[in-house]
């Protein structure tokens, strides 16, 4: 018998397709639908340096071609963000106006970059840069302008400040201790780190701020809290990530820094589930929530939250320590590990 | 990049401003230096409702087929707009109204129904107009202000461009359609984040160009109009309406006469009627009007009696389809009416060349005096493109009467039997020159006879017209490789263009194609077909009709077999599916 089932995966990311995947495996009659704030197909968001510097495609950058999509009777729905959710009509509010319904709903959006309050006075100035959409947008001007101040502090910075001196860009460095992603920077691991930066040429300025942003003819002018003044044509900001969950607020979906769910991946809504970087799970043993970070913990909840969406009961556990190795010194971290 | 070939849409509801929008960006385009053609569809209805797109192709080359598949789809409606969705190119990108007064239903905001792959651009048409404007007539110009800040236009010049456009209407007028052009130019500067790659070069910069912006209909009444036309008869159908409106404000002023008569049948016999006098006369219709008026294409033959009929082709038969494309009268154009009617039949390929073929025309028709069928359709007539001024005709096609000398008027022969079969003629009124003219056989004095002999000798002379007319045809026009080719593309009328856009994309794919086409469908370059058709291992014949009227007609020239591509979608012959048929073939 036909199911009139509508699931709606919020969401475009290893968590949204896994999820999605998932649910067409296991149910073949509902309709299902990926909502995706981005305008571009799922790609691997570790591949965008490589993109940048043009040693990688848009093929190779991108996960699953569209026919995918259409031959699992999935429809893909790209560049339409979320405004609002109402879990008690089972609708979603898109930001074009238009209403949607669901029976079930998976929210697994991703986290987006953030701007700590130190720097918010110059946010204006700053380039953000977390997907492929800003990459496309700011392709251009990077592969054209020459001088970039990053401040850093996040995962993500380190391998942006590296792709900027393969391509020959000058580069100075802010480093932000505290915005270190997804965890704070010991001292020892900051002072590694810089140290690291600077024998690849990069000018790192640590225990210092920003001061002062003036833009002119001739780029951004700068000048630090130590008296630092430079000018570049560029300024990005990698202060760690924040989950991407303004459209949950106020519908009475319980929230945190994240989506609370309990370790079945569900909400305070009995149909409704968050996986993925959105996610703030509970975990039993230490009576706790935590967020998680990672293409391979969001792709298990994925599975997980669309698993119990059609019953099966699972419990997401955590994973394994696990070593990162980061501009010369070693992280152990797992997806359990605190924020901050 | 120089290279630029983008394709744009837009669509809306009738009355939302959605053709106009496409003028404007068509005329700026042109005014930049691009060569441009524009295809609007709109509905039966014609006002009021229903869904109206506006197309527009903009290249750095030649323009010749509005593109089957578009590259921006602006929707003003969103529901309209949806219907476009299916020929939005994979990575085509929406320009869509992402605040409009209420919420949409699901499934019922354009945005929902992009393919994977697409990109939306949300611009707040509605909400920027209003602050614009005070309502929401303007989100037109919105849009266009969006499109412009997307896509690098020098919005100095398109402003320039809007105020010429709208220079008659007063300043409330212009100064609403600048500044919501401005508001959706801003807006989407400071909001939107660009990530298509299409960007004009040169906007703002390029040399200004005055070219006339028009489509085949205007460009058919210029040239009647410099042709010395006198009267125009007609009676309104779509898609020939605007000739009969251009003529209803030109003609009084140059002294001519222009009536609206009671159907097509008046319109003709007052075509006839005026071509008796002496006077240069057209009238303009559409299939079911030509159905009606053939009766009287036997008169103008067989009284040898000056008249031009442009017919532009829609869909049919019977009313059809009013404002869908289709090459389907062909045959009636060639064989409607009774008996052997010879005829000259003139299908111009493209914009300009109406202007030359309604001069040909009037020039044909009173030089041999017989009828002339300019055989125009919804395409032709409709597509706008951008071509420089047309020169005068040259004066040998005025006034070209051929009329007796006063020595042979004692014993007038108004059909006198001649070598060419132009028999001299007498404007009514020439003292002596009194004759006979009817639709009933006759002798040379045009006194209604019916034996075999005259019979005869009246048909010969009657046909016999068409090789001097075959002698001052327009050359066919071949395209492609020279030699020995694989595939040769026979075409006619408005698919022509089409036919040598893939051709040109053939051969760019290393498929040696050559592409033969005509305007002159009666009298036929049979030689010149024959020498093309030599050098072609296969021959493809691409036409909007069914029954492949115009490879049927040139079967008898070519003793070969033929490879036909017969479509009747109501929309313009595409170039891609020409390609894919050579491809398919080759």
């Amino acid at each position: 018998m036909p199911s009139n089932d509508h699931y709606v995966i919020i969401g475009n990311g290893p968590a949204g397709n896994h999820a999605a995947d998932t649910l067409r495996e296991n149910d073949g009659e509902a309709r299902i639908t990926i909502l995706s704030q981005e305008s571009v197909l799922y790609y691997y968001k570790h591949k965008l340096t490589e993109y940048i510097k043009g040693k990688t495609g848009e093929k190779e950058l991108t996960v699953r071609p569209s026919h995918v999509y259409k031959d699992k009777r999935i429809r893909l729905r790209l560049g339409q963000e979320v405004e609002r959710i109402d879990p008690l009509e089972n609708r979603l509010y898109l930001k074009h106006m238009e209403i949607m319904s669901y029976t079930k709903l998976i929210i697994a959006s991703g986290a987006s970059p953030r701007i700590l309050p130190s720097v918010s006075n110059f946010g204006k100035y700053l380039a953000l840069l977390s997907s492929y959409t800003d990459v496309l947008n700011q392709l251009p001007e990077i592969r054209k302008n020459k001088r970039f101040l990053v401040l850093g502090g996040d995962l993500i910075s380190f391998k942006f400040i590296r792709m900027l001196k393969d391509m020959g860009k000058d580069v100075d460095c802010l480093l932000y201790a505290d915005a270190f992603w997804p965890f704070n920077l010991t001292t020892e691991m900051a002072d590694a780190a810089s140290e690291s930066l600077r024998k690849s040429g990069v000018r790192v300025l640590s225990e210092d701020g920003l001061k002062a942003v003036k833009q002119t003819d001739q780029g951004f002018d700068v000048m630090t809290e130590k008296g630092h003044g430079a000018i570049y044509d560029s300024i990005y900001a990698f202060l760690g990530m924040v989950p991407n969950i303004s459209f949950v607020l106020g519908s009475g979906i319980d929230t945190d820094r994240g989506i609370l769910v309990d370790d079945h991946l569900k909400t305070n809504f009995d149909n409704v589930y968050a996986a993925g970087d959105c996610a703030q799970i509970y975990n039993p043993d230490i009576k706790s929530y935590w967020l998680s970070v990672g293409w391979k913990n969001a792709s298990v909840q994925g599975e997980v939250a669309a698993m119990n969406f059609l019953g099966a009961g699972h419990v997401i556990n955590p994973s394994p320590k696990k070593i990162l190795n980061v501009e010369g010194f070693t992280v152990d971290t797992s997806w359990w590990e605190a924020f901050e | 990049m120089s290279d630029m070939d983008l394709v744009v849409e837009i669509c809306g509801s009738a009355g939302e401003g959605t053709i106009s929008a496409g003028e404007i960006l068509s005329r700026f385009m042109s005014e930049e230096g691009y060569d441009i053609m524009s295809f609007d569809s709109y509905p039966a209805e014609i006002r009021g409702f229903g869904k109206c797109v506006a197309h527009t192709r903009v290249g750095r080359g030649e323009v010749l087929t509005p593109g089957k598949y578009s590259d921006v789809l602006i929707a003003l409606n969103d529901i309209h707009a949806i219907g476009q969705l299916p020929v939005l190119k994979e990575k085509g990108i929406l320009i869509y109204d992402n605040k409009p007064p209420k919420y949409h239903l699901e499934d019922q905001s354009v945005v929902g129904w992009l393919e994977p792959g697409m990109i939306p651009y949300g611009i707040p048409l509605t909400e920027l107009s209003i602050k614009a404007s005070g309502n929401s007539k303007a989100r037109n110009m919105v849009a266009l202000g969006a499109f412009s800040a997307l896509f690098g236009i020098d919005k100095t010049s398109f402003i320039e461009s809007v105020k010429r456009r709208y220079g008659k209407k007063k300043q409330d007028i212009i100064d609403s359609n600048v500044n919501s052009f401005l508001e959706g130019y801003t807006w989407t500067l400071e909001h939107v984040r660009k990530i298509d790659p299409f960007r004009f070069d040169g906007t703002g910069a390029a040399v200004k160009r005055d070219q006339l912006i028009i489509n085949g209909n205007e460009a058919t009444a210029m040239g009647a109009l410099a042709a010395g036309l006198h009267l125009y008869a007609g009676y309104p159908i779509t898609p020939a309406t605007k000739i009969m409106e251009i003529m209803s404000k030109e003609l009084p002023k140059k002294g001519g006469i222009f009536l609206q008569t009671e159907d097509e049948i008046s319109s003709i016999a007052h075509v006839i009627g005026a071509g008796y006098a002496g006077k240069r006369a057209m009238t303009g219709t559409s299939g079911p009007g030509f159905c009606l008026m053939s009766e009287f294409t036997g008169l103008a033959v067989m009284a040898e009696v000056p008249a031009v009929i442009v017919d532009s082709q829609r869909g049919g038969p019977s009313t059809g389809m009013p404002t869908k494309h289709e090459q389907s009268d062909l045959n009636i154009a060639l064989n409607g009416g009774s008996g052997d009617c010879p005829r000259v039949v003139i299908a111009p390929t493209q914009v300009d060349e109406c202007y030359q073929a309604a001069v040909l025309a009037l020039y044909i028709a009173e030089k041999y005096q017989t009828l002339v069928i300019l055989l125009l359709d919804f395409f032709l007539s409709n597509s706008i493109k951008n071509m420089d001024h047309p020169s005068p005709p040259d004066p040998k096609y005025l006034n070209t009467h051929v009329l007796p000398d006063d020595g042979d008027l004692p014993d007038f022969k108004r059909y006198k039997i001649t070598d060419n079969g132009i028999s001299p003629r007498t404007i009514p009124g020439k003292t002596g020159g009194m004759f006979f003219a009817t639709g009933l056989e006759h002798d040379e004095r045009g006194k209604p006879v019916y034996d075999t002999k005259s019979h005869t000798l009246m048909t010969e002379k009657r046909h016999r017209k068409h090789a001097g007319i075959a002698a001052e045809m327009i050359a066919p026009h071949i395209t492609g490789c020279e030699g020995a080719v694989d595939i040769g593309v026979v075409s006619w009328g408005s698919s022509a263009g089409a036919a040598r856009e893939a051709v040109a994309h053939a051969t760019a794919k290393g498929i040696k194609a050559a592409c033969f086409s005509t305007q002159f469908i009666s009298p036929f370059p049979e030689q010149a077909l024959r020498d093309f058709s030599k050098r072609c291992k296969k021959i493809l014949v691409p036409e909007m009709n069914y029954s492949g009227q115009f490879a049927n007609m040139i079967a008898r020239y070519m003793e070969r077999p033929m490879e036909r591509l017969n479509m009747v979608t109501g929309l313009p012959m595409a170039s891609e599916d020409i390609l894919k048929k050579i491809e398919e073939i080759a």
